[in-house]
């Protein structure tokens, strides 16, 4: 496609014709358009078609629990680590898990290095958010001795590839790695944790949720999972997050007005997207399994 | 428990299995990230590192601006989760800021500034998970990551280390040899055997310095081996793509 070839960059006898790449470049929203128009994307793809999806497990040893997430070109990294520390005074049964996501300079010419930029801060949040109110995990498993130790679990998610969705890897990155996690069995004694060499114990999950995201393109055409060229040109958003219920656990929207219409298709799109995701990280345990 | 770690095993063996001699197991490939020019992802043992070139691109700041030759900036990450113990360190961390320092000085003569002028080149090093090293597998997996940029260089810089447990030189320390033993690290330009890093932190003697020296850029060439073979792959397959 990069290919410019001299004759193609100006035709002095008819209108002026540019090359595919330059026009990308001139006018993206209008080279958007034209592909929407004869209902494809830039990418090959038809509107309601998810890029490949992969996960692979415990792929960072020094983590208690981590997972690596590929939708197409993105890619997180989550792992978790376990840490003891005391309990929050008004919540002494409960222990902390706090997520926390990094876009570095490494993973798109956008980011700048220095500190957090406010898209990573704002992911961090919304994850903090998800994590809360549906309750993926009972914090309550996560308390040593009451009002004396708990286990903080930080997880940190590192972007590696920045190509759009990355909300929807992040939530999958986490749910996976929260999965993986295996914790040794600590008991408290005197002022002092002790803990077992051995990391049998496996996190109960409450609920697992999954996100599916969309753009929508002129009010009327939703794309689903957008790469970075489509999430930067379309100014909506929309951010679903069902369980495996199908129950809902979280809306984002974003950008100007859409119809319930267009809203309930998203939803159901969630929903079929969620047992994709289901299978997906099935297959990735299946793996680990094999080789443990 | 013992007062002293046995780093070496009674059959003469270290503690991950290896020999005197024996690198790590090395996995390397480059063109591994979309967004960025060149990118490269290296496995030294149990250490990994991921590289990311962009450039020579346009100067951030004005201040940056060099009038003769290309800038070029050089950042290192450790995510929050490569190390046993979990230590929020910042992008200031001094010695983080040492490393990513040598690794500068490190590619400034190597790669051929003077064809970019007043552009700068980014190179972004995070490591993914640590196990020692880190000096020696930035330095790497930069290299790589500036061939897949397509970034002029002089040579390819490998960098490798060695050390000494009890009178014995060892090559590729791990984490666990490291903290215990003097250690050296050198980067080496294959093609004239001239050394362009060389960096010890640790009492070592005078007698045993040319051996552990010696051992290293064995290593170095070792290493040499393992990334051409990676880029001519890369390469090749590059051309079949092309060709269809």
């Amino acid at each position: 496609m990069g290919n410019v070839t001299n004759e193609n960059i100006i035709n002095l006898n008819t209108a002026i014709t540019f090359e595919a790449e330059t026009f990308r470049r001139i006018q993206p929203e209008e080279y958007l358009r034209r592909y929407i128009q004869q209902h494809v994307r830039p990418d090959g793809r038809s509107f309601n078609h998810f890029r490949k999806t992969t996960v692979n497990l415990s792929c960072i040893t020094t983590a208690d629990g981590s997972s690596m997430v590929r939708i197409g070109n993105t890619t997180v990294i989550c792992g978790i680590k376990a840490e003891v520390s005391e309990p929050n005074v008004n919540f002494p049964k409960e222990g902390y898990l706090v997520p926390n996501v990094d876009l570095s300079p490494i993973c798109s010419p956008r980011f700048k290095p220095g500190p957090p930029s406010e898209q990573a801060q704002v992911l961090s949040e919304n994850l903090n958010k998800l994590l809360k109110n549906s309750k993926v995990i009972d914090l309550e498993t996560l308390c040593i001795e009451e009002g004396k130790a708990a286990w903080v679990l930080f997880a940190d998610l590192v972007c590696v590839n920045y190509d759009g969705n990355v909300f929807d890897a992040c939530v999958i990155a986490l749910m996976s790695a929260l999965m993986n996690v295996r914790l040794p069995e600590a008991v408290y004694e005197d002022g002092i944790v002790k803990a077992t060499e051995e990391k049998t114990i496996i996190l109960g999950l409450i609920r697992i949720t999954y996100s599916a995201s969309f753009a929508m393109f002129d009010g009327q055409h939703l794309l689903v999972d957008p790469n970075e060229m489509e999430e930067s040109i379309t100014k909506d958003g929309i951010t679903v997050v069902v369980d495996e219920t199908g129950k809902l656990c979280n809306i984002w929207k974003t950008g100007s007005s859409c119809s319930s219409e267009q809203l309930k298709t998203c939803i159901s799109k969630a929903r079929d997207r969620y047992a994709d995701i289901t299978s997906i990280i099935e297959i990735a345990k299946q793996a680990i399994k094999k080789i443990e | 428990m013992s007062s002293r770690l046995e780093l070496i095993g009674p059959q003469g063996l270290r503690t991950d299995g290896r020999r005197f001699n024996e690198l790590r197991n090395m996995n390397c490939k480059p063109s591994v990230l979309s967004q960025a020019d060149g990118s490269a992802y290296i496995e030294q043992g149990n250490t990994k590192c991921l590289a990311a070139v962009y450039g020579p691109r346009e100067a951030r700041t004005k201040a940056q601006v060099l009038h003769n030759r290309a800038n070029i900036n050089v950042e290192i990450s450790l995510a929050p989760f490569s190390m046993e113990e979990r230590k929020k360190r910042s992008k200031s961390d001094k010695r983080i800021l040492e490393i990513a320092s040598a690794v500068k000085q490190t590619f400034e003569p190597i790669i051929m500034t003077e064809l970019y002028a007043r552009s700068q080149i980014d190179i972004y090093l995070q490591i993914l998970q640590f196990d020692g090293g880190t000096v020696q597998i930035c330095i790497n997996a930069a290299t790589l990551a500036i061939i897949d940029a397509g970034i002029p260089m002089k040579d390819y810089v490998c960098a490798c280390s060695a050390g000494c447990i009890d009178d014995e030189p060892v090559l590729d320390l791990n984490h666990l040899e490291e903290s215990n033993t003097p250690e050296l690290t050198v980067a080496l330009l294959p093609k004239n055997d001239k050394i362009t890093l060389l960096q010890m932190e640790s009492r070592l003697h005078i007698d045993k310095f040319q051996q552990v020296m010696e051992m290293a850029a064995k290593g170095c060439k070792e290493i040499h081996t393992v990334l051409d073979k990676a880029v001519r792959e890369n390469i090749k397959d590059l051309l079949k793509k092309s060709s269809i």
